[in-house]
């Protein structure tokens, strides 16, 4: 486990760089177990800093998230890094990202987390249902414990840990200038269970499946906003000439959004799992992503976000790459 | 011109390879019906003369804004439609084509559905039509120079064409000396002609012709910019002489303490040289070189006393400390000459060549054969790597000649095995050459030569061909499957194919006829002018039949064996002619660029850099720039190297940059068009 008071000593430190202009971070929610991300400026706010098993969000969607108002007339672009806390899985967004060129390793300054696993918040809430108070998690062993109300309450660990966490393969950061602690060793693997267990459906099946989720999508592209891979200056999403897609709320647009969101990911989904967890409809959108993750890993030895060098998949060939799956 | 969408639909029978298939009227019926278009026809021959008439009449009458032509693939027919409209004063970029033959009527056997087909992809043109755009065609300056890379015999001809129509040619050669093989050769088939007599004179000219700056020892480094405005870099190597002032005389090689001591590449390594060197004799230019691996003061630091050569040299030419040069210029268009290698025969480990010293290649053996070569034109057997002992007062044993000679051919060509599919054309005539030449200078030698085929196509092989089997040269039909040794002798093992007999043929010198391959280092060329390969990895030329010359990139050119096996007069006559079509566009003083090229929205690029990645015109670069004050990298098109192919609009993971006449916007509702319904 992270310890908070070397976490905010590293932070403090890395803020009072004259060449550092923000920090992100997590920091307790408002309410609940939650917490949520934190934005630090200055050195006085470090104390805000956290981290625990309910630190979930994925905060390299931040880097690119951040909206660059115009620089105004006789003013300099403030081009000093920002540095970001990553878990194992998040930082395998910054390592696609840098892959994908979207900025340079020397624009970043990554905290990185050896992480034992987080939460899932809707099992958490589940259990405990109506905490309102702030409350705490933490790990003790194979047990999260959580104190609440004067409360404090055990749980095994197997009950509450999010799945991309039973089959995490990349528990320690693969980037980072600072660890937080000593690095985790693998205690996980994928096997890729569900994705079979959708694979052995008929077409009609699967289909039926599918058009249950996507009838119930409120098109609210929360999936899209957290995505740390959906980047672009300009969505496809957004466009009017030509119009890709429509705006309408149907069977027919949401499951060209769907599909079509789940192909710009493809060879790129690093795997956090934070467009199905902000989903407020819960349709399972990484049974999509696991499934195109999946075939790009048996047809070309490819992770995606393990190897900054490498070049993105699929935007680049090889003339002896496999094509018996080419219809 | 921009109002109203005003549409004429032209369908072409294309006599009955359309109208056989696919019912044109009722297609026509149809066209007419679709929105904003005016007018609608068949004809039988779209592209003559009266079908092209009927496109302008209508243009003046109806005010057509934009013409559907649907006839064959624009391939075909894109430019003289195009054509067409300007001469009807619309922009030729008005034009759409329907192919309704390759993509319909020459595919399709049922009429009625054909026909349906044919509709449809009228219909999805027309749709396109209504959305295309004015494209302007630029022009951009040539600068009237070309750039000659490799000065072998094609190299030697084209810059020699060129310099003599006043242009300037910068000629830049990779070996200290031009001539390439053919310096090499002794005689040419099937003539006879002696290869030096023809060819020196050549030499000697692009060396002294003013419009010709030659660089020998010097390899090209960078290329950049497109036709018309090429920007090169070249490295003239370091050849420690200062070209200036060495005379020539040779006083430097002869006192050379490594002179005799290091096979000389000239003489594919039958003959020797020293550190110091002239290649040959009628090297051009006639100055020394050193290698300065084998040199000793530059590889060890120490050579005696002092080096002996710079004691020598009477002109005080010699010069340790001389650096390489970079050169920079400016030409207009490059022509790529580079030759070829011999193939490697150590690939066909059977024929033992590396392993007996008296299995030669062809190279090797023209070499022994040439009047200026290591035995001044003696076929003698050899004796490789063996130092002499010399002792004292005792006469050298003079060397041994063979009684018999023999042939291979096709060693390394017409053979899967060793991946070469390909005839190398000129085997089997400078066998049979080589043989008559064996024959000539020892007459009781036994010649045979094994062949699969003798392809005698060209002028005066076959009687060439004839004459050398009169002279005695036996010719046996089978691939032999092995050499090994018995004896003294060697022994060829291979089958009479003719008489399906097996045979073990005992011969004291093997000659392998080994084929043309491309040049090892010809990735060099690839990197610095983007060139494509054919299956064979010789250069790929821009059509095999009506553009061999050109390549993919405009303004390069391709002359000689770097395109593909040729002999001599077939390597002119392609350097002849890459001469003049480099020619063109110099003398005109301007070219046109392609109009249907990308562009970039520098809004929502992200300048990763995937379309640099893709582009095989070396077209885009990143630049830096700023969006709302922020400093941002984002992609540039450079409009005279884009040849519109599409790539990048491909691989734009933002879709941020469009091809124009194929935007999203435009391609959409074609394929919407042509949808379900």
């Amino acid at each position: 486990m992270v310890d908070v008071e070397r976490l905010r000593e590293i932070a403090r430190e890395v803020i009072s760089r004259d060449d550092v202009r923000q920090l992100i971070g997590y920091r307790q929610g408002t309410y609940g177990f939650r917490a949520r991300p934190a934005f630090i400026t200055s050195p006085e706010e470090v104390d805000q800093l956290i981290f625990s098993p309910a630190c979930v969000n994925n905060l390299a969607t931040y880097l690119t998230l951040e909206e660059k108002l115009p620089v105004p007339r006789g003013q300099e672009p403030d081009l000093r890094k920002v540095a970001v806390m990553v878990k194992g899985c998040d930082s395998r967004a910054l390592v696609q990202q840098m892959e994908e060129k979207a900025y340079e390793r020397e624009r970043i300054v990554v905290l990185g987390i050896p992480c034992t696993g987080v939460v899932d918040m809707d099992k958490v809430e589940k259990r405990f249902p109506d905490v309102l108070s702030r409350g705490e998690i933490t790990l003790e062993g194979d047990k999260f414990v959580l104190s609440f109300d004067g409360q404090r309450e055990e749980v095994p660990k197997e009950e509450l840990l999010a799945d991309k966490c039973k089959r995490c393969r990349y528990p320690t950061p693969l980037v980072y200038d600072q660890l937080l602690d000593e690095a985790v060793e693998r205690f996980a693997d994928d096997d890729y269970s569900d994705v079979l267990e959708l694979e052995k459906r008929s077409a009609e099946e699967k289909w039926a499946y599918w058009e249950e989720k996507f009838s119930r999508c409120i098109r609210c592209y929360s999936c899209r906003n957290v995505c740390p891979m959906c980047y672009c200056e300009d969505c496809v999403l957004d466009r009017l000439n030509p119009q890709w897609m429509r705006r309408s709320v149907d069977i027919s647009e949401n499951t060209a959004y769907h599909i079509a969101r789940a192909y710009h990911l493809a060879g790129r989904c690093i795997q956090c799992g934070e467009c199905q967890r902000v989903c407020p409809v819960e349709i399972p959108l990484m049974e999509l992503n696991r499934k195109f993750y999946k075939d790009v890993e048996e047809l070309y030895d490819y992770e995606p976000g393990t190897d900054a060098e490498a070049p993105p998949l699929l935007a680049t060939f090889k003339v002896d790459d496999r094509e018996d799956f080419i219809l | 011109m921009n109002g109203k969408p005003k549409i004429g639909v032209y369908v072409c029978h294309c006599g009955t390879n359309i109208a056989g298939v696919v019912n044109v009227e009722e297609v026509v019926q149809f066209a007419s019906t679709l929105p904003d278009v005016v007018v609608a026809r068949n004809y039988s021959y779209m592209c003559s003369d009266p079908g092209q008439a009927l496109i302008t009449d209508d243009i003046e009458k109806y005010g057509l804004n934009r013409v559907v032509v649907a006839s064959c693939s624009p391939r075909m027919h894109e430019p003289t439609f195009r054509k067409t409209l300007l001469s009807g004063g619309l922009n030729p970029y008005f034009l759409e084509m329907a192919n309704i033959r390759e993509q319909c009527s020459w595919v399709h056997e049922d009429p009625i559905a054909a026909t349906q087909k044919a509709k449809r992809i009228v219909e999805a043109a027309v749709v396109k039509a209504r959305r295309l755009e004015a494209l302007d065609v630029k022009e951009v300056d040539v600068e009237p120079a070309c750039l000659i890379i490799g000065a072998g015999i094609a190299g030697i001809q084209a810059a020699l064409d060129i310099a003599d129509a006043g242009f300037k040619v910068y000629l830049v050669e990779k070996s200290p000396t031009v001539g390439g093989h053919m310096a090499q050769l002794d005689k040419t088939f099937p003539t006879l002609d002696c290869s030096a007599c023809i060819l020196t004179p050549k030499m000697v000219d692009v060396a002294n012709h003013p419009n010709i700056e030659l660089m020998t020892y010097s390899q090209v480094e960078e290329i950049s910019g497109y036709i018309g405005n090429f920007d090169v870099k070249v490295r003239k190597k370091s050849r420690f002489v200062d070209m200036d002032k060495c005379t020539g005389c040779g006083a430097c090689a002869d006192v050379c303490r490594m002179a005799g001591r290091i096979p000389n590449e000239f003489d594919e390594g039958i003959g020797m040289r020293g550190a110091i060197y002239l290649p040959f004799p009628q090297a051009v230019p006639a100055k020394y070189t050193i290698d300065k691996e084998n040199c000793l003061f530059l590889s060890k630091g120490k050579c005696g006393e002092s080096p002996r050569c710079k004691d020598a040299c009477q002109a005080d030419a010699i010069n340790f400390d001389l650096q390489d040069e970079i050169v920079e210029f400016k030409v207009g268009t490059i022509i790529v000459a580079t030759g070829y290698d011999v193939f490697d025969a150590r690939k066909k480990p059977e024929y033992a060549y590396g392993v007996y010293d008296n299995v030669l290649t062809a190279l090797e053996f023209e070499r022994l054969v040439n009047a200026s070569g290591p035995t001044g034109g003696k076929i003698v057997m050899l004796e490789r790597g063996k130092k002499k002992k010399k002792k004292e007062g005792e006469e050298a044993e003079p060397p041994k000649v063979p009684k018999s000679i023999t042939f291979i051919q096709c060693v390394g060509s017409r053979d899967k095995s060793v991946g070469n599919e390909y005839c190398s054309r000129v085997c089997c005539m400078y066998t049979a050459k080589l043989a008559h030449l064996a024959k000539d200078k020892i007459p009781d030698c036994e010649v045979t030569i094994f062949y699969m085929d003798v392809r005698a196509f060209g002028k005066g092989f076959e009687e060439f061909y004839d004459r050398v089997r009169r002279e005695g040269v036996r010719y046996i039909r089978g691939n032999p499957s092995e050499i090994f040794k018995r004896g003294d002798k060697l022994v060829v093992k291979a089958e009479d194919t003719l008489t399906t007999t097996p045979l073990e043929h005992e011969t004291d010198m093997v000659v392998l006829s080994v084929g043309l391959v491309p040049r090892s280092d010809n990735r060099e060329i690839i990197d610095l002018l983007k060139l494509s390969q054919s299956s064979d990895l010789f250069y790929l030329e821009a059509h095999p039949k009506l553009r061999p010359v050109d390549t993919a990139s405009d303004g390069v050119f391709l002359a000689g064996v770097c395109q593909g096996p040729k002999d001599i007069p077939d390597a002119v006559a392609q350097a002849k002619g890459a001469a003049s079509a480099a020619m063109i566009p110099m003398a005109s003083g301007k070219v046109k660029v392609e109009a249907q090229t990308s562009e970039v929205n520098e809004a929502t690029c992200r300048g990763c850099g995937f379309c640099v990645a893709v582009c095989p015109f070396a077209a885009i670069e990143l630049v830096e720039t700023t969006r709302n004050g922020w400093p941002v990298k984002v992609a540039r098109v450079n409009e005279a190297l884009c040849k519109g192919c599409g790539a990048c609009a491909a691989a734009c993971l933002s879709g941020s940059i469009q091809q124009r006449s194929f935007k999203d916007v435009q391609i959409l509702p074609q394929i919407q068009a042509l949808g379900v319904k």
